[in-house]
């Protein structure tokens, strides 16, 4: 019978340890990068998204926005004014100011 | 860039947010598929990686399901959908292209179901959760049917590429794996003895570590 203090199964055990610790170890580390790597992919979608909106060419904002932003410039635009009716609607000139009349030469008995 | 179709981002956030983690949930997934039917196979090329492509595997499956989450979660705090927790959650009631979002909301639950059984698999039993796993890539082809027919930016170069470039290798690996039958490539039998012998090697790596 093998005594429990064999060195070669103290060995064994030692390589199996540190095979399982390297597994271990290396699994971490594909959850770590994966981590990552999906972090960086989110963030470089989000990106894109961000600048094809900021950038006016979003695929669905582009239409709604347009609406939004140009339908009150155009409705600011100068519409030909309707034709007046009659004259009486036109616009009454504002009468200018009488001119002030000139103050008199002051008359005294001494002239 | 033209300044006058220049808008602010900050009322569409959670709407950028939510496009985002849709479309890298859709990467992710592609990946994961990918990487699980590579799992399966154990081909010769894998010789000595089953163990690193199982653990990527997984994680992928992880990043995915949490993508999914953000995707969905994101939308409640839009202004502009406004969706309820009902919207988001029950298939087919939404108001925005319902059968497309349906569609979107089957494959998250399905996806979650059959990632998260994983954990479960000694109960539900290893053959069970196998074959219940296979369906996994049906819910990836209808998350990529939501993408497709709900997706904002479907019509766009760079998210087409995005989906394609992890997709089509996905794709390949699924044919192959129909075309030699599902069942074919890991048996039951040598499944369970993978799993046994794996188990036997985490005990005993307790015990050495106890």
């Amino acid at each position: 019978m093998r005594r429990m203090d064999d060195p070669n199964r103290l060995e064994a055990k030692g390589l199996a340890r540190a095979k399982i610790r390297a597994k271990r170890r290396r699994v971490q580390t594909i959850r770590r990068r994966t981590l990552r790597g999906s972090l960086a992919l989110f963030a470089a979608v989000w990106a894109i998204v961000f600048a094809q909106l900021v950038s006016g060419n979003d695929p669905a904002l582009s239409k709604s926005f347009r609406h939004a932003v140009h339908r009150p410039v155009a409705a600011a635009e100068p519409e030909p004014a309707p034709e007046p009716e009659e004259e009486e609607f036109a616009p009454e000139a504002e009468p200018e100011p009488a001119p002030e009349p000139e103050p008199e030469p002051i008359v005294t008995s001494a002239s | 860039m033209s300044l006058a179709g220049a808008v602010s981002a900050g009322p569409h956030v959670f709407w950028i947010t939510s496009r985002a983690a849709g479309t890298a949930a859709l990467a992710l997934s592609s990946l994961a598929v990918c990487a699980g039917l590579l799992v399966g196979t154990r081909g010769d090329a894998l010789k000595g990686m089953g163990g690193d492509v199982k653990a990527l595997h997984e994680a992928l499956s992880m990043a995915t399901l949490a993508a999914i989450a953000v995707h969905g979660a994101a939308l409640l705090g839009d202004h502009y959908l406004h969706p309820s927790i009902f919207d988001i959650s029950v298939p087919f009631t939404g108001a925005h292209r319902p059968f497309w979002t349906g569609i979107g909301i089957v494959a998250g639950w399905g996806l979650a179901a059959l990632g998260l059984s994983y954990y479960a698999r000694t109960a539900v039993g290893q053959a069970r959760w196998r074959s219940l796993h296979r369906f996994t890539a049906l819910f990836w082809l209808l998350g990529i049917g939501h993408s497709l027919g709900a997706g904002t930016d479907a019509g766009q170069l760079w998210f087409l590429a995005m989906l394609a470039v992890p997709a089509a290798p996905a794709f390949v690996l699924l044919l192959r794996r129909l075309g030699r039958g599902y069942g074919k490539t890991v048996s039951p039998a040598s499944s369970s003895t993978i799993d046994i012998a794996t188990a036997g090697q985490a005990s005993a790596a307790s015990r050495i570590s106890s």
